[in-house]
């Protein structure tokens, strides 16, 4: 399992998703910059956390580098980088 | 119908979101040539959610998944085959019917594993060397599935040992064969795309080229591109006003039971009132007085 | 606390502002008494060259005093050198605590900055853009911005709202005595269309050049009997930000989409007809919508009568394929129009009054046909804002908005629903800028969406076959449902910013945002 793992560009409509393996019970981190910040982080969150629980993840630091990313791209490049980290788990 | 057909890169949310608010008849999500190997699993993700939640309006929906001689095809497949927006898939490199009748079975796989009635997605085949030029025919009788060949472009040219020129005659031979083997397969001739996209009178009459031929349509690389290849394709007023007075004429001979009758001194037998029906079709009219 | 009629709260008194009159509708206020002027000068045949040797003698020979008003005109765009000379002047000179009341500021002034902070400046009445906009938003100014119209700002100097106290007029000629235009020399910018009203109600009016004339100096926009003093320097700006090169049609296909779609609604409007007068300005879709008219006017057989406002090279194109009769030029915006209204007596010179100011004897707004304009937001009652960002920032200024709005008989606004993720339709805008009531039309890429208010367009559009018509019901939802909801903007007591209506009576006020 590799530590750290990233999905996602910074072009317009789209993020930059970067997830990190945490230290067990570290518990799940998310920290949102960018052009949608100001407005839509509860939003974010809330979809982030989704893909997250959905996904069975554990202990991981998620860093979203916004670009306008909708909901739905959001949770695909979320969903990426988290697959990625866990060595395609599903 | 399908004149026009937008190719939308697999990994861009920006034209994912978008692209069908251009007014194309069909889009294709591109997991092939638009996607960089590294992107390739980030992309199949991407394109699954955009066919689960997203929007594509009246467009007949299709994704270009990777080559048969590459690893990804079949996890493209099944990725995109379970949603129910999917409505074909297009194949790169199809080379025989024997390519088709592989993709064949693995759709039917994916679909039964889903639930998913056996044969809803079809097939859009790619004909991008001169082998699959050559075997037109059987590849497009090679699965009910098969709703239109499309010539390639590039590879094509490539194949030939040639190069693209501005009046393609290079590929004239390939899109005429293209119209003969779909007509006589009963399915649909699509044409390559037109790569330079800032040249609109140059699309303009490869458009009316290629619709002279028999082609139904075109794919697309730009949204721009769109309008003007409607432009071509869509019948004209005096078209249409022809196309009107047949059908109607026929209406009425059939009413009264009679054969063959004349419109403006002419006679108007069966392929002349199915080609009238057809323009009024493509014109968007469904009601006859 | 009052509420004016569009439901915004607005203190009885603003600090720094004094006391609001509360908006009352856009054709609700009406001017009472005489305008104000300027000082009388008297100057004889001793003086024949007002010319002095610099900026400073300038200053000093002009009386200008701390706690004085100057003003500037925005025609050098982002290639002026003249607002950040004749600060860093006054600054060297001690002067402090001035009112900067200029046309517009660009990027250029973000000098300006360091001469807030150290107290040279202390009041803005004017927009504020970029990092002077930052600064303002984030509470780095003790007095709250006054925003105005291009039409707005005239009536407010007439009335008496606003006293000028020296004018420097950037001038890319003039002769010794004053009497300069704005479209020949090194600095060509074209029209001087807002410098006008400075040059005839300031106290005293300097005149800078770097491109001296002989007596007389011709063509003449701005005579001498308004210029105290000419200075002349060795740069007034840098070509490269004054005019850009020829402005060209966008190729983003989704600008296109809805500059199509703005132009399908013109062309079922009833004002598609020969006369049609349009102004369009130089953003990406609205020349694009140009461009589609242009076609549909060659298709139909019609032809306009003049374009209006910030003129490009290809409205210059209309006029000189009889497209449209005339241009009223009020700031050229590149090059081929400043060719253009240099050498085409149809191309003509407008001052801001002429234009867009409300309380004239009819400004040329009110022969407006059809306007494009955009928004950064509207909300489900047509009001639409331009002034700040979806974070709460103070970054634009109002510009024509509002006096074209009141004064075309169909405002449409052009826009793409999304921009990212923010979404241009709101239950409520954050601040109104433009009042609804003179809204017509909004134009996304999903489609037109018309004010309910306008059912004779609405009529004219059910007509026409095939016209993506959306209702504001629908749109809103759909913006809703693609953005998500939104989070508060967090923000302090202190109000920051006062949007006046162009009548002077006050639509909105922006506050302080609250520290990150």
């Amino acid at each position: 399992m590799s530590n750290t793992a990233q999905a996602g560009t910074l072009e317009s409509m789209d993020c930059l998703v970067t997830a990190t393996q945490g230290v067990p019970g570290s518990g799940v981190k998310v920290e949102i910059t960018g052009s949608s910040a100001a407005r839509f982080k509860s939003a974010m969150e809330k979809k982030v956390n989704e893909v997250v629980v959905s996904l069975g993840a554990k202990d991981i630091d998620l860093s979203i580098q916004d670009n306008g990313a909708i909901d739905l791209v959001l949770g695909a490049r979320v969903e990426a980088a988290l697959k990625k980290l866990m060595g395609g788990a599903k | 119908m399908r004149r026009t057909m937008l190719y939308l890169p697999g990994n861009n949310p920006n034209m994912l979101v978008r692209g069908y608010l251009f007014g194309s008849d069909g889009l294709i999500l591109d997991l092939e040539d638009a996607v960089a190997v590294a992107e390739k699993e980030n992309a199949r993700i991407l394109v699954s959610h955009f066919l689960r939640q997203g929007e594509f309006g009246d467009c007949e929906v299709t994704v270009r998944i990777n080559g048969l001689d590459t690893e990804y095809w079949k996890d493209d497949l099944a990725a995109i085959v379970p949603h129910k927006s999917l409505q074909g898939v297009r194949v790169p490199k199809v080379e025989d019917a024997g390519m088709v009748k592989i993709l064949d079975e693995e759709l039917s796989h994916v679909e039964e594993k889903n639930g998913i009635p056996v044969g809803r997605t079809k097939i859009f085949c790619l004909l991008e060397t001169a082998q699959g030029v050559w075997n037109a025919y059987d590849v497009a009788k090679a699965s009910p599935r098969v709703a239109a060949i499309i010539p390639g472009g590039e590879d094509l040219v490539a194949d030939l040992k040639t190069s693209r020129s501005p009046e393609g005659t290079e590929l004239e031979w390939a899109r005429r064969m293209m119209v003969f083997a779909a007509r006589a397969a009963g399915v649909d001739a699509l044409d390559t795309v037109f790569p330079r996209v800032t040249d609109d009178e140059g699309l303009r009459r490869e458009a009316a080229f290629i619709k002279q031929l028999g082609f139904d349509g075109k794919s697309v690389i730009h949204p721009n591109q769109i309008p003007i290849i409607h432009d071509v394709f869509n019948p004209t007023e005096k078209e249409i006003e022809s196309a009107l007075k047949i059908v109607a004429a026929a209406k009425e001979a059939a009413a009264r039971g009679l054969g063959a009758v004349s419109v403006d001194g002419r006679m108007v037998d069966v392929p002349v009132v199915k080609r009238a029906e057809y323009v009024l079709l493509k014109a968007g009219i469904t009601e006859v007085e | 606390m009052a509420k004016n009629i569009l439901g915004r709260e607005i203190p009885e008194f603003i600090e720094g502002y004094g006391k609001p009159l509360l908006f009352g509708g856009a054709f609700a206020r009406k001017p009472e008494g005489n305008a104000v002027g300027a000082k009388i000068r008297c100057v004889n045949n001793d003086s024949t060259d007002k010319r002095l040797p610099d900026v400073k003698a300038a200053i000093i020979a002009s009386g200008l005093k701390s706690g004085m008003t100057v003003s500037f005109h925005h025609h050098l765009r982002n290639g002026d050198f003249v607002v950040n000379q004749v600060i860093d002047a006054c600054a060297e000179l001690g002067i402090n605590n001035l009112t900067l009341f200029p046309t517009a500021l660009f990027g250029v002034h973000k000098k300006l900055i360091e001469h807030i902070k150290s107290g040279v400046i202390t009041k803005i009445m004017g927009s504020v853009n970029g990092p002077i906009g930052q600064l303002v938003s984030e509470g780095g100014m003790e007095v709250p911005v006054t925003l105005r119209s291009h039409g707005g700002r005239p009536r407010a100097v007439k009335a008496g709202d606003v006293h000028i106290d020296v004018a420097f007029i950037a001038a890319p000629a003039s002769d010794k005595y004053g009497n300069i235009c704005g479209t020949v020399g090194k600095s060509a910018c074209g029209s001087l269309g807002y410098a006008f009203t400075d040059a005839q109600y300031a106290d005293c009016v300097v005149v800078i050049t770097d491109n001296i004339q002989p007596y007389p100096a011709s063509p003449v926009s701005i005579s001498q009997v308004h210029a105290d003093f000419v200075v002349e320097v060795e740069s007034i700006g840098d070509p490269a930000g004054i005019v850009s090169g020829t402005t060209r049609v966008t190729r983003d296909p989704l600008r296109l989409l809805i500059a199509k779609y703005a132009s399908q609604l013109i062309e079922a409007s009833p004002y598609f007809q020969d006369g049609i007068s349009f102004q369009t300005g130089a953003g990406g879709i609205p020349l694009a919508v140009t461009a589609f008219m242009k076609e549909a006017m060659i298709k139909r057989g019609i032809k306009g009568s003049f374009g209006l406002g910030g003129i490009t090279s290809y409205f210059v194109e209309l006029l000189k394929e009889g497209l449209v009769e005339k241009l009223m030029d009020v700031q050229s915006f590149d090059l081929g129009a400043v060719q253009s209204i240099a050498e085409n007596p149809k191309h003509i010179e407008i001052s801001a009054d002429w234009y867009a100011n409300p309380w004239n004897n009819g400004a040329a707004v009110n022969m407006l046909d059809v306007v494009i304009l955009g928004a950064t937001e509207v909300d489900t009652d047509f009001n639409a804002n331009v002034n700040t960002e979806a974070d709460g920032a103070l970054l634009h200024g109002t510009g024509g908005h509002q006096d074209t709005a009141a004064g075309a008989k169909l405002t449409i606004i052009a826009q793409p629903l999304l921009r990212g993720r923010i979404p241009c339709v709101t239950d409520s805008v954050y601040s109104v800028t433009t009042p609804g009531e003179v809204i017509d039309a909004i134009v996304t890429e999903y489609g037109i969406t018309i004010n309910p208010r306008r059912k004779d367009l609405l009529d004219a559009c059910a007509e026409v076959k095939g016209l993506p018509l959306v209702s504001m019901e629908e749109l809103s939802a759909r913006a809703k449902k693609m953005s998500g909801p939104t989070d508060p903007v967090e923000t302090e007591d202190r109000i920051i910013g006062v949007i006046e209506w162009r009548d002077g009576t006050v639509i909105d006020t922006v506050k302080q945002l609250k520290k990150k």
